[in-house]
Order: C-alpha cells, then structure tokens, then sequence
C-alpha cells in the first residue's frame, strides 16, 4: 500500500513537472513569424472574419459578395461570436497565437490593450485611411500614433420620440431645457410614460448620461477642459449633471429599478412611453417589434440652448499580427475605406458610415448622421474612461445605480469616478 | 485466516503483476493533471506576475494578492461578495436542503405516487441553468412577470417589487430560485439515506414504543449523518463557487449595484473583463482571487471531512 502511493506520488510530481515546464516555453508576446510565403496575385487566399455582431451574417456575406466582384481570388468567411462572450473568446484565441485573419476591434482603450499586447497589425500606410476624419481614426490609434483599424460605422445616442403621442398630446420638440423638463411633466400629468428607461442594467446609467450629461455641463466646452486637465469630475457643473440623472427618475416607468434594455424596448415599441434615449443601433431593432411606430429624434437642448447628439466610433477591422494572410487582408481593409462600401453599408445595416457623405434613403438615419456631422459631441465615457481597474466607465454606472437605489448621493458619485480616474487618466495627474 | 502457500515462483510472477498494475492509471492521470492540475497551477503561476491586458509582465510576488485585498474598490468588494456567498451557503443549507430532507422523509413513508413526486421534485434539474435564469427573469419582472400578476390578483398590490432589481430582494430571489432548481437532488441523496437505514433498527425502535418525533431523532436522524454531510459538503462547494444562475440572472456586475456580486462573478469579471464595460481584463488579480477561493474551500472541504470521518468512527 505504502509503495503504491509512492508511485501514484512519483507520476504525479513527473506529470507536474513536465507540464511546468511545457508551460516555461509558452509565450504571450507578438510572435515574429516570418511571411515566407511569399503569395502570386492569382493564388487563392481564404481570410476568416471574427465579429461580436452575430446579426449580422446575412449583411456581411452581400459585403464579401461585392469585395468578390474585384477580388475573387479571396474567399472571406465571416465567423461572428456572441456579443457578450466576444472578448473572451477573441483574447484567448490571440493568447494562443491563433484567432481570425481580420477581426472587429473594440473602440479606443479596450481595443487598444490588444493593440499594446502585439496582437494587432500596424496599418498606418493603409490605402484610403485618409477619407476618415481624425476624430473616427481615434477609436483605433495609439499615443504614438500607430493605426490598427478601419473605422467602421459611428454610434450615436440620442432622445428618440413617438411622433404618434407627440402630436396626440399637442407636444413639440423641445428646444430648450426648460421645455424638454415641461414636455415631460406634461406627459406625466396625462398619464404617459414620458422615459422608457431603466436602472437595472448599468450600461443604460452611463449612456443615459452620455446624452443628458452634455445638456447640462455645456457639452464640448467641459470635454475639452477635461482632456486639457483644466476641469476635473468634481466641477459643480457635473455634479448637477449627476443630480439632473437622479431627478429624472420620476419620469422613468415604475419599477424602473426592476427594468432592463429588453423591458424598455419593449415598453416604447408597443407606444407604452412616450420618449426612448437610446443609440442609433435600436431603430431596425425597435421597428421590428413595431413597423406601424412613427419614430422621430431629437437632439438634447442644452441649458445654454446649445443642442447635441453622442457620437463615438462603435467598430473597428483590425488584422491579426498573427495572420498568415496579412497582405490579403490588407486588400479586404481597403475595399471597407471605398464609397462602394459605405454605401451597401448603410443601405443593409442601416447605421452610420464612419466615411463621411454617405447617405442613405431612410429619411431619420440620415438626419441622424446630419447630427453626428453638425452638433456631435464625443461620448466621453467611452472615447476617454475607459481606463483603470474597473474602468471609469464601469464605476460610473455601478454609483449611478446606487444612486438610483438611494444608496450615494450625487456628490458621492462624483467623488468616486474623480478618484477613479484620478488613478489612471493623465490630465487629472497634472 | 488461514495463509496459503504459494511457490517463490509465483509470488515473484505476482510482485511483477504488482509493478506493473501502477501504470494503468497513467492515462486518467495524464487527462486528470492535463485539465485539472494544470490549469490549477497556471492560474496559481499567472496569479503572481503583472499583466498588461492579455500580456504577462514582471514577477511581483504576493502584489496581486496584496493588492486584492487593501486596494479599493477590490477590498470592499472582495468581502461584500463573500458575505453574500455566506448567506447563500447559509440559505441553502436551511432551505434547500432542510426541505428535501422534509420531502425525502415523506416519499421514504411509501406514500402514493413516490415514484411521480421523486421525479417532480428531480424536474428542474434537467434544465439548463441559463434556461432557468431566463425563465425566473419572466417570473420575475416587476411589470409584466408572474409573481406581480398574480400578487394584484389576490389583491397584495402593496406586496409587488421589483424583485431582482431591488438590492434588498434580488440576491435572497437568486438564492430561492437554485433552491427551486437544487432541490430535487437533495431530495435524491436523503432517499438514498433513508433507504439505506436497516429496517431491523427502525422495527427494533417501533417495538420499544418510539414514534413520530423521537423515532426521527432517536433513529433516523444520527443515521442520516453521513447524507447530511454530504449534501452539506456539496452545498457549500455549490455555494462558492455559485456564478451561473447569478451570470445568466443579473449579468457580471452582480447588479444591482454589487447586491448579487459573489467571488467567482467578482473573479469572472477580474479575469475576463465585464460583459457590458467594454472588456478590460486584470488576470493577475483574478487569478490571485481563484487561487483565494480554491484555498478556501480546500481547507474548508477537507476540516469537513475530518469532521465527518471522526463522526462515522463514532458511530
């Protein structure tokens, strides 16, 4: 018995050594493989495409369609994981030395932490980057600035509005902030939902105040004396913006502590509330559930009177530095930089192009994308916070949601995203 | 006993069999340190280096630890989610378990229909706990769920929450819903324990006039010991490392604001980056939390079995 253990003992320190010591070999840094094969123009390349937008297949295969009408020596397969479950599996892919030839990157620093770890192609001579603006080639560009992605379509959120109960009610766009506050007060008094808006998921808390914040702190002046270091979190004007949030909860549905994103969208498709903030993403979504809701936006009027929609940059193509096909993607992120692209681009998916004028023959998406061109201020949660352990993002919504359960208060919250990003965001270092 | 003689021969021909039998193993070893020892010790491994998103720097010894545990926001919320992975061992083991027993107690009475109620109670098992999640959120929903609906129906307007939104109700409603879905598993191991008591001591009992209650905790009680260890050990296992019905229900920030966090959705979140924030990872502090809590419930897990063990010795 005595000996039999000691064997059992002997395999296992064996098995553990041997395994400890495959694991020494292992590294995680940007392999250097050297592209030996060297690749003719008529030679057959296949490419696979990662994505978190599993909606989208049947889109991308007319996009692979056309790019094949000038390239047919490329076969490009589009691989999309789930969205939730896409970080993961992408970074353990890359870990691997494995993952697609082109996938899509996360905007700005999450993106850009795969960037840092040499898991992404440098594309700064890329063909046709030049037709981008520079705010668009930001969500993929490091401090040095190296490119790693093709921008790809714009995001922007904004008060959305049934134009049914609108005008049942008598109601107009407001223009001011005092009538955006009236508009909703009136629709409460007449039993109408003004806000389809939850606080269970902390996501909505920060895009809420990706739209409403701006109104209040005067958008773009404040973004910049933020980026500049002048002005930090614990200005009394973002403290108030902080407050506005938690004094629009009376115009939320009941429960609202209760409701998700499904809960909301569902409440202002089937015309149960009046008013949906929200990003572009969710007209095909909303419309769905109801093609006969007559959908309309508009800007947030500012206390100033200025007005503003959130814009940032949602995706990016990236080639894998681990690609076999480097130069074959290359020619696939060239064609995403033409105007024959942007076009089938917003006339399957319909959003935004990150390639500006573009249009498109649905009337509210390119009113949107007029906005985004004209009043646009940047959706600094996202183009800036997402920094630090957990991100300032993060935090930000995890305190909005105490607040809202009337566990911090305004200046509480403030307080706590000023420290966070105290730790990480050099301005506020100064 | 009597020993047989065997020839010199023979007992060397045995001593080879003896040798050789050490090697078939190996293949279960191999798959055994290949998925489970290994990933064990990388995690250990990785959870004292630097980590720059998926990149490993520098060796820093016990910093990811240090850290963990005096650097906030991780502090507080390290101790917040062990609190509620106290309270979720603590609930099971009352509710869950406490019932199953009560339930296993009655099917063992040979009551009609055992057969239907041992697969009723099994049921919820078979669903996937995602399935179970999604189905508990409809129950749930504070505006068109059916807990409310049928909570105005019998006219307790006043009784209706937002039950998995309301940071006091949310957790206590996860905690009841894999009570729900752990139940029938229960019920299974203390029907086995019944049914595993001799029928000569219980007759043995009847004849010298227990009944009820002292039959209960005279006889069947102490000999159930060893099943309620078991699904006491299994529970509190279940209980530390609960992530998927808190996963599937309120997402990976334990929303609402960290009321429904637990160590191993703390430590999903750590290593692999929240769903909905954009995915920043910090694999050297999840790491030293899965190192954490695999130490913890191997100490706590072997003092139990200790326990056990000294407790059938005295039986």
């Amino acid at each position: 018995m005595r000996q039999k253990s000691k064997w059992l003992l002997l395999l296992l320190l064996l098995l553990v050594v041997g395994l400890v010591g495959c694991n020494t070999n292992e590294k995680i840094t940007t392999s250097t493989t050297p592209d030996n094969e060297e690749k003719s123009k008529t030679e057959e390349v296949s490419l696979t495409i990662g994505s978190w937008r599993t909606e989208d297949v049947a889109k991308y295969e007319k996009v692979i369609a056309l790019f094949n009408a000038q390239h047919p020596e490329i076969h490009v397969s589009f691989n999309p994981t789930k969205n939730t479950e896409y970080n993961t599996v992408l970074n353990t892919a890359l870990q691997a030395g494995e993952g697609p030839d082109i996938f899509h990157l996360r905007p700005y620093a999450a993106g850009l932490k795969l960037a840092e770890a040499g898991y992404v192609e440098k594309i700064n001579s890329l063909n046709g980057l030049n037709v981008f603006p520079e705010e668009a080639l930001q969500a993929s560009r490091d401090d040095q600035g190296n490119q790693y992605g093709v921008p790809i379509n714009l995001s922007s959120t904004q008060f959305f509005y049934n134009k049914k109960i609108f005008k049942d009610n008598n109601l107009e766009i407001p223009t001011t902030w005092d009538e955006f506050i009236a508009l909703n007060d009136q629709l409460l008094e007449k039993g109408i939902t003004p806000i389809a808006m939850g606080t269970k998921e902390g996501w909505l808390l920060s895009l809420l105040h990706g739209i409403v914040g701006p109104a209040v702190y005067e958008g773009n002046d404040f973004y910049q004396a933020v980026l500049a270091g002048e002005k930090d979190f614990t200005d009394p004007k973002f403290i108030e913006s902080i407050q506005v949030m938690n004094d629009l909860k009376k115009y939320f549905p009941v429960n609202s502590e209760g409701l998700g994103m499904d809960d909301i969208r569902t409440l202002f498709a089937l015309e149960d509330a009046a008013m949906f903030p929200l990003g572009s993403w969710e007209i095909p979504v909303v419309l769905e559930m109801n093609p006969d809701l007559d959908l309309g936006y508009f800007p947030i009027p500012s206390k100033e009177s200025n007005t503003t929609v959130t814009t940032w940059v949602d995706g990016s193509f990236a080639i894998n530095a681990n690609s076999k096909n480097k130069e074959a993607a290359k020619v696939f992120l060239e064609f995403l930089t033409t105007k024959e692209f942007g076009d089938l681009f917003v006339k399957e998916f319909s959003m935004i192009s990150a390639i500006p004028g573009i249009t498109s023959d649905d009337a509210l998406l390119n009113a949107i994308s007029h906005s985004t061109a004209n009043e646009a201020t940047p959706y600094m949660w996202v183009t800036n916070f997402t920094g630090g352990d957990p991100t300032t993002k993060s935090l930000l919504e995890s305190e909005l949601q105490g607040m809202y359960l009337g566990q911090v208060t305004p200046e509480e919250v403030a307080t706590k995203v000023q420290e966070n990003a105290k730790t990480w965001f050099t301005p506020f270092q100064k | 006993m009597i020993r047989e003689y065997t020839a010199p021969s023979v007992r060397r021909r045995k001593s080879r069999v003896r040798w050789t039998i050490h090697l078939f193993p190996i293949p279960a070893l191999i798959i055994y340190g290949l998925f489970v020892l290994y990933p064990i010790l990388a995690a250990l491994s990785y959870s004292f280096f630097e980590w720059k998103g998926m990149a490993r720097g520098d060796f820093i010894g016990f910093q990811n630890f240090v850290t963990l545990f005096t650097t906030e926001p991780y502090g507080s919320m390290f101790w917040n989610a062990f609190k509620h992975n106290v309270l979720y061992f603590v609930v099971q083991m009352i509710v869950m378990n406490g019932l199953a027993f009560f339930l296993a107690f009655i099917i063992y009475q040979k009551i009609k229909g055992a057969e239907f109620f041992k697969a009723a109670f099994f049921l919820p098992r078979l669903l996937s706990v995602i399935v179970v999640g999604f189905l508990w959120k409809l129950i749930l929903n504070p505006n068109f769920g059916t807990l409310n609906v049928i909570l105005e129906k019998l006219g307790l307007e006043t009784l209706q929450k937002a039950w998995l939104g309301d940071p006091n109700t949310a957790l206590i409603a996860i905690i009841l819903v894999n009570c729900w879905f752990g139940l029938g598993f229960g019920v299974l191991i203390f029907l086995a324990g019944f049914q595993g008591i001799p029928s000569e001591l219980v007759e043995a009992a009847k004849l010298d006039g227990a009944k009820g209650f002292t039959l209960l905790r005279t006889i069947y009680l102490p000999l159930m010991v060893p099943s309620i260890m078991i699904m006491g050990i299994l529970t509190f296992i279940q209980s530390f490392e609960a992530f998927e019905l808190v996963y599937a229900m309120q997402g990976s920030m334990g929303e609402p604001y960290y009321s429904t966090d637990t160590l191993a959705v703390f430590f999903y979140r750590l290593a692999f980056g929240s769903s909905t924030a954009s995915g920043a990872t910090a694999i050297g502090l999840g790491s030293a939390l899965a190192t954490v809590l695999f130490l913890f419930i191997l100490v706590c897990t072997t003092l139990f079995l200790r326990f056990t063990n000294k407790k059938n010795v005295q039986m």
